[in-house]
C-alpha cells in the first residue's frame, strides 16, 4: 500500500490562517495576499489590505516563529499623494514582493492609480520605514519582483505585462531606466495555467538557479480558479526556463481557500527557505486571509523536473 | 460680401493625392500606406509601410526631388526578422515606422509584431536601404512610439500608447542609453465627447517650435461600424515635455475624400511624420484608410495657433 501523499507538495500548517480580519484591530474590506523577509530573527509580512473605502494599503506584521503575527497598526504604505505624478498610486498600493538584496531590501510592489496598474520600486533596511523610488514600469503590468543579486552585473526584474498574460524579465543598470524586456514563460493551453502566468514568490537562488513559484489561472464559467506552480531559471540566462512543474503545487482545496471575496484562490507574493531547506510559502487565501503552507526545494525541485510523469 | 473660406481643414489636401497607391508599386502587394518622411539635402525619402499578399507587413522606400512625385526602390528595404531573438518578436510583421534624426543619425522606431503581443524596436539607418536593429525598447502590449529629435535634459525622449485600465493615451518615456526607458508618465488622455474620445496615440515625431514640441497625434472616435481616426495636435514644454501646454480642440485632418473613407480600413487619416520646409510650411504624409499614401500641407504657424486657440471654431 503506497505512503498517502496529500493533495498538494505543499502541506498546510494546521493553525491556518496565519492572519485574518479578526487579529487586525481595525476595520477593513479584506486581507489579500502578503510578501515576507526574515530581518535577524524575525519573520516580516507585508500584508495587503483593501481599506473599506476599497483602496489598498500595505501593513507590516511581526512574529518571532513565523507562524504567530501580530500586524501593526498603522499602514507602512498607502497612496503617497507625491510622486512626481500623485494620480499614480491614488487607489493605493498592493502586492509587496520582498528581495533580500546585500543588506537591504527592495519591495516591488503595484501602484494602482486611473491610469492602470504600475511595478513600483522601494527600499528599506527595517520596514518599520520605506524610501519610495518610484513607477519602474509600463502600465498595466504587475506581478514584479527583483531577483536577489545582480546577473552579469544588471538587476533583473520578473513581471506580468497584461498583453499576453505572460511572464517576462527586464534588465536595468540603475533601477529607473529598465529595458531589454524578454518574453520567459507563458499559460499552456489545456493546462491549470491556461489562461494567465505571473510570477508568485520572488526568485530564490538555489544550487540549480533560480527558483520561484508562480501562479496560474484556469477560467471556468464561474470564474477564475487560482493555483500555484514553481519554475527554476537558467543562473546565468535567466529568461531560459530550466524546469517548471506540469502540475500546481498548491490548489484551493479548504474552506478558507474556497470561500471569500475571490473565492478558490491561493495567490501568494512570498516564501522562505529555512537553513534546513523548508520552505515557507505564506499565501492569501480566497482574498481573505493570510495562511501558511509548508515544503521542502528538494520537492519543488523534484516537481520541476519530474512531474511529466504526473497525471 | 466676400466671405473667406477657410476649406474644411487645417492641412489642405494636395489636389494629386494618393502620392502613392498599389499601381505605383514595382512589386505586388496587398495595400502601401503609413510612411515616415525625411528630407536629407534636397530629397524626399518616404519609408512606407507595405501589406503584403501573405497579410503581415514590411517597409518599402520611395523617392522623391519634390515631396510629391515619388519612386520606389525596386524591393522591400526592411523585412521581419528571420533570425532568432529578433523573430521571436516580428514574425507577424513590421508595422508604422517613424523616422527621427538625432545629432545627425537616423532612427526608426516601428511596431513589431508576434503572438507575445505589439511592442516597439529601435534601429538605426544611415541609407534607408539598410538597418541596424538595436532593440525592443517598450514592454509588450505598446505601440506608436516616436522619438523626440533631441534629447531633453541630456536624456532621450519618446511617446508611446500604451493600454492602461484598458485607455489608450499617450505616454512619455525616458531614457539614457536608447535600450533603458522609465519615468513613464502619461501625457494626452482620450477626451470624453470630443472626436478623440476613444484612444489617441503619438503620430509623427515632435517638432521645435517657439511655442514648444509641436506633437501631430492621431485620435479615434467609435462608432456602430468602428472607428474614426483624425489627426490633432498638442504642444509641450520645451525643457520639460511632460507639460502640456496646449492641446487643439478640434481635429486638423479629417478623413472626408473617397481615398480616405474608402479601403481596407475605411474613415482612416494616420499620420507618421511630418517635413517641415525652409518657408515653415509643413507637409504631412499621411496613410489613408489603410489602402494608401497622401500628403497635406499647412502652414506650421497655423498648426501652432489652431492648437493654441483650438476651441474657438466650436
Amino acid at each position: 500500500m503506497g505512503q498517502r501523499r496529500g493533495p498538494d507538495i505543499v502541506h498546510r500548517w494546521e493553525g491556518n490562517p496565519v492572519l485574518s480580519p479578526e487579529d487586525v484591530p481595525f476595520r477593513l474590506a479584506d486581507i489579500c495576499n502578503a510578501g515576507v523577509a526574515k530581518v535577524n530573527n524575525e519573520y516580516v509580512l507585508l500584508v495587503t489590505i483593501q481599506g473599506l473605502k476599497g483602496y489598498y494599503w500595505i501593513y507590516a506584521a511581526r512574529s518571532r516563529d513565523g507562524y504567530h503575527f501580530e500586524i501593526e497598526e498603522t499602514p507602512l504604505m498607502g497612496p503617497s499623494g507625491e510622486w512626481p505624478d500623485p494620480t499614480v498610486d491614488e487607489e493605493g498600493v498592493m502586492d509587496a514582493r520582498v528581495t533580500p538584496f546585500g543588506d537591504s531590501y527592495y519591495v516591488v510592489y503595484n501602484a494602482v492609480g486611473r491610469n492602470g496598474y504600475r511595478l513600483a520600486l522601494a527600499q528599506t533596511s527595517d520596514f518599520r520605514s520605506l524610501q519610495r523610488l518610484g513607477a519602474i514600469s509600463e502600465p498595466d503590468t504587475k506581478g514584479g519582483a527583483l531577483f536577489p543579486e545582480k546577473i552579469n552585473g544588471k538587476f533583473v526584474r520578473l513581471e506580468r505585462p497584461w498583453e499576453g498574460g505572460s511572464i517576462w524579465l527586464s534588465y536595468s543598470e540603475d533601477l529607473v531606466y529598465w529595458g531589454e524586456s524578454v518574453f520567459v514563460m507563458g499559460p499552456r493551453g489545456g493546462y491549470w495555467d491556461g489562461n494567465r502566468v505571473g510570477a508568485a514568490t520572488p526568485p530564490m537562488k538555489i544550487a540549480q538557479g533560480w527558483l520561484f513559484l508562480y501562479y496560474g489561472i484556469k477560467e471556468t464559467s464561474a470564474g477564475p480558479l487560482f493555483r500555484l506552480g514553481a519554475a527554476i531559471l537558467d543562473p546565468e540566462q535567466p529568461w531560459k526556463v530550466a524546469g517548471r512543474t506540469n502540475v500546481p503545487v498548491l490548489s484551493p482545496r479548504t474552506l478558507l481557500e474556497r470561500l471569500g471575496d475571490v473565492p478558490n484562490l491561493v495567490f501568494s507574493c512570498g516564501a522562505l527557505i529555512e537553513p534546513n531547506n523548508e520552505v515557507k510559502l505564506y499565501y492569501g487565501a480566497a482574498n481573505s486571509c493570510i495562511c501558511l503552507g509548508v515544503t521542502s526545494v528538494d520537492d519543488i525541485v523534484q516537481t520541476c523536473s519530474e512531474s511529466r510523469k504526473e497525471f | 460680401m466676400v466671405r473667406l473660406k477657410s476649406g474644411r481643414d487645417l492641412f489642405h489636401r494636395w489636389e494629386g493625392n494618393p502620392v502613392l497607391a498599389l499601381e505605383d508599386m514595382p512589386f505586388r502587394c496587398n495595400t502601401v500606406f503609413n510612411g515616415t518622411p525625411v528630407k536629407i539635402g534636397n530629397e524626399y525619402l518616404l519609408l512606407l509601410r507595405v501589406e503584403g499578399q501573405q497579410g503581415y507587413s514590411f517597409f518599402a522606400l520611395a523617392r522623391s526631388r519634390d515631396g510629391y512625385h515619388f519612386e520606389v526602390h525596386p524591393e522591400p528595404v526592411m523585412l521581419p526578422a528571420h533570425d532568432r531573438p529578433w523573430n521571436d518578436y516580428e514574425c507577424a510583421g513590421i508595422e508604422d515606422p517613424r523616422a527621427t534624426c538625432i545629432d545627425g543619425t537616423y532612427y526608426v522606431l516601428y511596431t513589431a509584431v508576434s503572438g507575445r503581443g505589439y511592442r516597439i524596436a529601435l534601429a538605426q539607418t544611415a541609407d534607408f536601404l539598410a538597418f541596424e536593429r538595436l532593440g525592443y525598447i517598450s514592454e509588450p502590449g505598446n505601440k506608436d512610439g516616436v522619438l523626440f529629435p533631441e534629447r531633453v535634459n541630456g536624456l532621450y525622449v519618446r511617446l508611446d500608447r500604451p493600454f492602461g485600465r484598458g485607455i489608450g493615451s499617450i505616454w512619455i518615456s525616458y531614457s539614457k542609453d536608447r535600450i533603458h526607458w522609465g519615468n513613464s508618465r502619461v501625457l494626452l488622455a482620450p477626451r470624453p465627447g470630443y472626436w478623440d474620445e476613444f484612444r489617441v496615440g503619438a503620430s509623427a515625431p515632435p517638432i521645435r517650435t517657439d511655442a514648444g514640441w509641436l506633437e501631430i497625434y492621431h485620435g479615434t472616435k467609435m462608432t456602430s461600424s468602428g472607428p474614426i481616426y483624425r489627426t490633432g495636435a498638442a504642444l509641450l514644454d520645451l525643457e520639460d515635455p511632460a507639460r502640456v501646454l496646449a492641446r487643439c480642440d478640434v481635429p486638423l485632418l479629417s478623413p472626408r475624400t473617397d481615398y480616405e473613407r474608402i479601403g481596407d480600413v475605411g474613415n482612416v487619416v494616420f499620420a507618421c511624420g511630418a517635413v517641415v520646409e525652409p518657408d515653415t510650411s509643413v507637409k504631412l504624409y499621411y496613410g489613408a484608410a489603410d489602402t494608401s499614401v497622401c500628403v497635406a500641407t499647412a502652414r506650421l504657424q497655423d498648426i501652432v495657433d489652431c492648437t493654441l486657440n483650438g476651441s474657438k471654431p466650436g
